[in-house]
């Protein structure tokens, strides 16, 4: 493995966690818990846990999905958007935050913990069609979240003539 | 005691947002960071330990928490349509909204 993989992914799972919550606007929240995810099934797949890195992916992309739809119907838009500087803060605040558990805490995971591989997994034991579902259904939830918004543009407009 | 720092501090993110913030999609996501905390823990310690039988554990635990998480987004939802807002300051209970009318008869 590249030394300093594991200290970069850190990284930025913090960062991506302290923008899903301090970030305002629902769309851009979602984006960042779904970066945690991901980065989380990265995590796993460094430390040579194959199927649960499959299966964080594919509940993240399931958890994704449902919460933009979600977020859709639920979100009011915040009457002041984020300003940049403040979206810097936070990430800077997560980069901090990762300080302690960089330095104080990564290393390497132990060798062999498995006796198949990562493409084992994916190919001979099938995990790429969980995958694959994951992202049929995330595709569907998208189509119906830019639906969603459009009628909601449209509502806007008739109200406002 | 690998990773165990960086999931506590994901930990702490995570209860930090579910005190302070009022909006139920917000406080969704801090139930996720928490889950995704202890899940990361969990995983990190089993690999560190070579124990590969974790993995399939994590899988139950994977499903148990996608089933809390749909539970409470279907709650969510209904309380917002409920309420009209997803601002918990905002929702005012029926036995409120009572106690105001008796309060305005009173004087």
């Amino acid at each position: 493995m590249i030394p300093g993989v594991l200290e970069i992914v850190s990284v930025g799972l913090l960062i991506s966690a302290c923008l899903a919550i301090f970030l305002d606007e629902a769309v851009y929240s979602v984006s960042a818990l779904a970066a945690t995810f991901f980065l989380t099934a990265f995590l796993y797949a460094l430390a040579d846990a194959p199927f649960v890195a499959i299966f964080q992916f594919a509940v993240g992309i399931g958890t994704i999905a449902v919460l933009f739809l979600s977020g859709e119907m639920l979100s009011e838009r915040p009457e002041t958007k984020t300003k940049s500087s403040t979206t810097l803060a936070v990430a800077g605040l997560g980069g901090v935050l990762s300080l302690p558990a960089i330095f104080f805490s990564i290393s390497s995971p132990n060798e062999v913990v498995t006796d198949f591989s990562f493409g084992d997994a994916l190919w001979n034991f099938s995990a790429v069609d969980v995958v694959l579902q994951g992202l049929v259904i995330l595709t569907v939830a998208l189509g119906i979240t830019i639906v969603l918004h459009k009628r909601k543009r449209i509502k806007k407009r008739r109200g406002v003539q | 005691m690998d990773f165990v720092i960086l999931s506590l501090v994901m930990l702490a993110i995570g209860i930090y947002g579910l005190l302070t913030k009022r909006d139920l999609l917000k406080i969704f996501i801090s139930i996720e960071l928490i889950a995704t905390a202890a899940t990361l823990n969990f995983v990190m310690l089993a690999s560190a330990m070579s124990k590969g039988v974790a993995q399939a554990f994590l899988i139950l635990a994977f499903s148990t928490d996608t089933a809390v998480s749909a539970v409470i987004l279907a709650l969510l939802v209904v309380v917002s349509k409920k309420y009209g807002t997803s601002d918990i300051s905002k929702i005012v209970l029926p036995e409120e909204i009572e106690s105001e009318e008796e309060s305005e008869v009173g004087q």
